[in-house]
C-alpha cells in the first residue's frame, strides 16, 4: 500500500505546451483513405508483380563457356518475356560445366516457340559463348501460394493474440478497443509498405514477407510504449478527460517518438543509400518498403492508434449515456 | 537486491567484452593437421542462399514414375520439412507438375567441411516409408535386395508421432538407444489385433525403413496402448535422424537426382560485404547520436547494444550449447535489426526518462533508480508483444515436431500442411534471440553499468545524465 501512496504524491510534470493530437481526426482518416486510393491507383495502374514462387514461371538452364555478364543476360531475356527476371550463375557438381540459370514469372508455361526465340536471342546477344539449352522447367506456383495463405494467417492470429495481450495489460483503461486500435494502426502501417512496393514496381517476394514481418513488431512496440504512458498518467490523474491524458502522454513521449525513429529510419536509409551505390538493386526491394512502413509506424503510435481508441471510447460512453 | 558498487560496470564490461569477442573471433585449435572449433566464430555463420549462393538440386521420381499433382505437392511438402530436420532452416523448393520434378536450392559453400550436400540431397530423395510386417524376410530377390514379408501391420501413415529415447537394456543392463512411437487411432488397433494374434507365437513383427530391417521382435503380449518402440543397434545420432524421417512422413514415390549444380546468390555476389558496410555505418552513427544525446547514458547504452548485436550473431551461429545455430538470411537480419531497433528504443525511452526525472529535482541516484523502474513497464509490454509474434511464427513455420508446431499446427493451422519455411523461421528465431538479449542486456546490463558508474566521483555531475547543472 505504501508503494501506491507514493506514486500518488508524484506531481505529474506538465510540459509547457501540451498538443492537441485529439483533434485531427479528419486529418488521420484522410490519410488513412489516401493511402487506399494510391494503393488502389497502383494496383489498377501496375498491379502486383508476384515473384515466381507465388506466382509460377518457368527456370530455364543454358550451359555456357567463357564470360558472360549476367545483367545483360538479363536484359536480353527481358526483351523477350517481358518480366520479371532473375539471372543467376552456376556450375555443374556433375560434369563441372559453367551455367546460367534465368527463371521468369509467366501466366502459362512457357511454349516451344517462346522457348526457341529466347535461346536464339541469347546466342545472338553472346555468340561467343556457345549457350546451350540444358534444362527447362515449369514452377508451379502452389506450394508457394500455400506459404502466402498461411503467412496471412499466421498474421491475423498474432494480432489476435496481441489483442488480447493488450486488452488484459491495460484492462483498467478500457482494454479491448486500446487492441483494436493497434491493430488498425497496424494495417495503416503494412497497406504503406505494400503501397510503397507497388508503385516503385517491385517484386512481391519472400524479402517482402519480412518486411511486412518486421513492420508488424516495430508498429505493435511503437503503439505500447505510447499506451504506457497513458496508462501510467491515467493512474495519476484519474480524473481527466481521456483526450487530454492522450494529449499529454503523447506530448510527453514525443522527443522519444521522434528520436527513437530517426534511429531506425536512418538504418534503413543508410542500407538504401549503401545498395545504391554497391549496386546490389535487389535489397532495394526489402529496404525502401520498410523504411516507408518504420516511417508510418512512427506516425500511426502517435496519431491512429490513440485517436482512434479515443474516438471508439468517446462512442461508447455517449451510446451508455443514452441507455 | 545486492548493493551495485564501483566494480559492479568492470565486471558486466568484462562479461560484454568476452562474449563479443568469442563470439566474432570463435576459439580454434589446430592439434596437427586436424582444426577443431570450440567456440563458433563469425566465420562459422551459414549464410542463405540469397546472400552466399548454394547448391541447386533437380530431383525427378525414379523408374519413369508417373506422378500425380497432389502426389507432386505432398512430395514437395515432404521434403521442405526433411531439409529443416537436417538443420537446413533456408531453402528454395519448386514442383514442376508437367515433367514431375522437385528442384530444390539450399545453401552451402565450397569448401565447408562439416556439411555434406551429397549425403544430404541422398536422404532428401529416399522414400523413407517405414513398415511394421509380420514375419521376416524371405531371402533374397534376384539384385540381392530381401523380399519383404507381405502382410503390413502398420506403415508410417499410422504414426502420429517419433522420438530418439534411451533405454535401459533388460539383460545387459546397458542404456541403449531407442524410438518410441506413439500410434494414431488407426494404427493402435491395427496393432493391437496383430499383437494379440501374435502373441506367444514365434512369428515375430519385423521393423523396415524402406528395404533395410530396422529389428524383428517377438512378441510377449498383446499391445493396446498405441506405444511401440524401435530397438536396433541406434548411436545417439541415428535415432534421432530415424525419429525426424518418420516425422517428416515419406516420400510418396523413389526419387533420384536429375542434376546437381551450385548457384550463385539471389541478391548477386558481395551483396553480404554490400550488408557489411551499412551495418557498420548504421551503427555507428546510432553510437553517435546516442552518446551526443545521452552522453553517460548514451555510452552506456552503446556498450549494451553492441552487447546485443553481438549476443544475435552468438545465437546465429550456435555460440550457445543448448541451441542450434540457424541460418543468416536477409529476413533472418531484418529480425535483428528489428530486435536492435527495439534495444535503442529501450534505451531512448530510459534516456529520457532520466532526464525528465532530474529535471524534476530528484537526486542521481533515485532519478535513475526511479527512470529504469518506470521506463520498463513500457519495455516489458513492447518485448512481449514479440515474443509472442516470434514464437507464433517459429511454431506455424519450424520443424514440426518441435513443441510450438505441434499445438499450432493441429489447431490454428490445421488447414495446412505441416511444412516448415526457413524463410519466415529465421525471422522469428533471430527475433526471438535479440529480444531476449534486448531484456539482457538494454535493461539489465545497462542498469547495472550505469548505476555502478554514477558512483565514480568523476560521474556525479548532473550534467552527464542529461540533468540541468547544480
Amino acid at each position: 500500500m505504501s508503494k501506491k501512496k507514493k506514486t500518488q504524491a508524484e506531481a505529474v510534470a506538465v510540459p509547457s505546451k501540451i498538443y492537441d493530437f485529439c483533434s485531427k481526426k479528419k486529418m488521420i482518416l484522410g490519410i488513412f483513405i489516401g493511402v487506399i486510393v494510391v494503393l488502389l491507383v497502383g494496383l489498377i495502374a501496375r498491379g502486383v508483380n508476384f515473384a515466381i514462387e507465388f506466382k509460377g514461371g518457368t527456370m530455364l538452364t543454358y550451359s555456357y563457356s567463357g564470360d558472360v555478364d549476367t545483367n545483360a543476360v538479363k536484359d536480353t531475356v527481358k526483351g523477350v518475356v517481358n518480366s520479371n527476371v532473375n539471372v543467376r550463375r552456376g556450375e555443374s557438381l556433375d560434369d563441372g560445366g559453367n551455367q546460367l540459370i534465368i527463371s521468369f514469372t509467366s501466366n502459362e508455361g512457357l511454349t516451344v516457340d517462346r522457348q526457341t526465340e529466347l535461346t536464339n536471342a541469347l546466342r545472338t546477344a553472346f555468340p561467343d559463348n556457345a549457350i546451350e539449352l540444358y534444362d527447362s522447367n515449369d514452377v508451379n506456383p502452389s506450394s508457394g501460394r500455400e506459404f502466402l495463405l498461411k503467412c496471412m494467417v499466421a498474421v491475423i492470429f498474432a494480432a489476435v493474440v496481441i489483442i488480447i495481450y493488450i486488452a488484459f495489460r491495460f484492462r483498467n483503461i478500457g482494454g479491448w478497443l486500446a487492441g483494436l486500435s493497434s491493430v488498425v494502426a497496424l494495417l495503416h502501417d503494412v497497406l504503406v509498405a505494400i503501397t510503397t512496393s507497388v508503385i516503385l514496381g517491385f517484386e512481391f517476394n519472400s524479402n517482402t514477407v519480412a518486411v511486412i514481418l518486421t513492420i508488424l513488431g516495430y508498429s505493435i512496440n511503437n503503439t505500447i510504449v505510447i499506451y504506457d504512458r497513458i496508462r501510467e498518467n491515467h493512474a495519476l490523474m484519474p480524473k481527466a478527460e481521456l483526450h487530454e491524458v492522450i494529449n499529454l502522454s503523447n506530448t510527453q513521449s514525443l522527443k522519444r517518438s521522434i528520436r527513437t525513429s530517426i534511429t531506425t529510419v536512418s538504418t534503413m536509409f543508410i542500407i538504401t543509400v549503401v545498395v545504391l551505390v554497391t549496386g546490389y538493386d535487389s535489397l532495394l526491394t526489402f529496404s525502401v518498403p520498410l523504411m516507408m512502413g518504420l516511417i508510418s509506424g512512427t506516425y500511426t503510435s502517435i496519431f491512429v492508434a490513440p485517436v482512434t481508441w479515443q474516438w471508439w471510447m468517446g462512442k461508447k460512453s455517449a451510446k451508455a449515456k443514452k441507455a | 537486491m545486492k548493493k551495485i558498487g564501483k566494480s559492479t560496470f568492470f565486471i558486466v564490461f568484462a562479461l560484454i567484452a568476452l562474449l563479443s569477442f568469442s563470439s566474432i573471433v570463435g576459439l580454434d585449435y589446430q592439434f596437427g593437421d586436424v582444426p577443431k572449433t570450440y567456440i563458433k566464430g563469425v566465420d562459422d555463420i551459414r549464410l542463405g542462399i540469397d546472400i552466399k549462393g548454394g547448391v541447386d538440386v533437380t530431383f525427378a521420381p525414379a523408374d519413369d514414375y508417373d506422378a500425380k499433382e497432389n502426389q507432386l505437392d505432398s512430395a514437395t511438402a515432404v521434403i521442405k520439412t526433411r531439409l529443416s530436420s537436417l538443420g537446413i532452416t533456408d531453402s528454395e523448393v519448386y514442383s514442376d507438375t508437367k515433367s514431375d520434378r522437385i528442384i530444390v536450392r539450399f545453401p552451402w559453400q565450397a569448401g565447408e567441411t562439416d556439411f555434406d550436400p551429397e549425403a544430404a540431397v541422398k536422404e532428401l530423395g529416399e522414400t523413407a516409408e517405414l513398415t511394421f510386417r509380420e514375419g521376416t524376410s524371405t531371402g533374397e530377390d534376384e539384385n540381392g535386395e530381401p523380399i519383404l514379408p507381405e502382410t503390413i501391420v502398420i506403415s508410417g501413415a499410422d504414426i502420429d508421432s517419433a522420438s530418439p529415447m534411451t533405454q535401459q537394456d533388460e539383460t545387459t543392463k546397458e542404456i541403449e538407444y531407442v524410438v518410441s512411437l506413439k500410434l494414431k487411432d488407426t494404427g493402435t488397433e491395427k496393432f493391437a489385433e496383430a499383437t494379440a494374434r501374435l502373441a506367444g507365437s514365434d512369428t515375430p513383427i519385423s521393423i523396415w525403413m524402406d528395404n533395410t530391417m530396422l529389428s524383428a521382435p517377438t512378441v510377449n503380449n498383446a499391445i493396446t496402448d498405441g506405444k511401440a518402440i524401435i530397438t536396433g543397434n541406434f548411436t545417439a545420432d541415428s535415432a534421432k535422424k530415424l525419429a525426424d524421417q518418420i516425422n517428416s512422413g515419406a516420400l510418396p514415390f523413389k526419387m533420384e537426382t536429375k542434376s546437381f549444380k551450385t548457384i550463385s546468390p539471389t541478391m548477386g555476389e558481395g551483396s553480404l560485404d554490400a550488408i557489411i558496410l551499412a551495418a557498420a555505418i548504421a551503427f555507428i552513427f546510432i553510437a553517435v547520436y546516442m552518446i551526443f544525446l545521452y552522453r553517460l547514458p548514451g555510452a552506456v547504452a552503446v556498450i549494451a547494444l553492441a552487447g546485443q548485436v553481438t549476443g544475435s550473431i552468438a545465437f546465429v551461429t550456435g555460440w550457445f550449447g543448448f541451441m542450434n545455430g540457424s541460418t543468416l538470411t536477409i529476413p533472418g537480419i531484418a529480425g535483428m535489426i528489428l530486435a536492435v531497433g527495439m534495444g535503442v528504443d529501450a534505451n531512448i525511452i530510459t534516456g529520457e526518462r532520466l532526464k525528465e526525472e532530474l529535471r524534476a529535482g530528484k537526486s542521481l541516484d533515485s532519478g535513475i533508480k526511479t527512470a529504469y523502474k518506470k521506463a520498463f513497464s513500457a519495455i516489458l509490454d513492447g518485448n512481449v508483444t514479440n515474443v509472442l509474434i516470434a514464437i507464433i511464427l517459429m511454431g506455424a513455420f519450424g520443424v514440426p515436431s518441435s513443441f510450438f508446431s505441434k499445438i499450432l499446427n493441429k489447431t490454428i493451422f490445421f488447414m495446412f500442411g505441416a511444412t516448415a519455411e526457413g524463410v519466415v523461421y529465421s525471422f522469428g528465431f533471430t527475433l526471438l534471440a535479440g529480444v531476449i538479449l534486448n531484456f539482457v542486456m538494454g535493461v539489465f546490463a545497462a542498469r547495472l553499468m550505469l548505476t555502478s558508474l554514477s558512483k565514480f566521483k568523476c560521474f556525479r555531475n548532473r550534467k552527464l545524465y542529461g540533468g540541468d547543472a547544480e
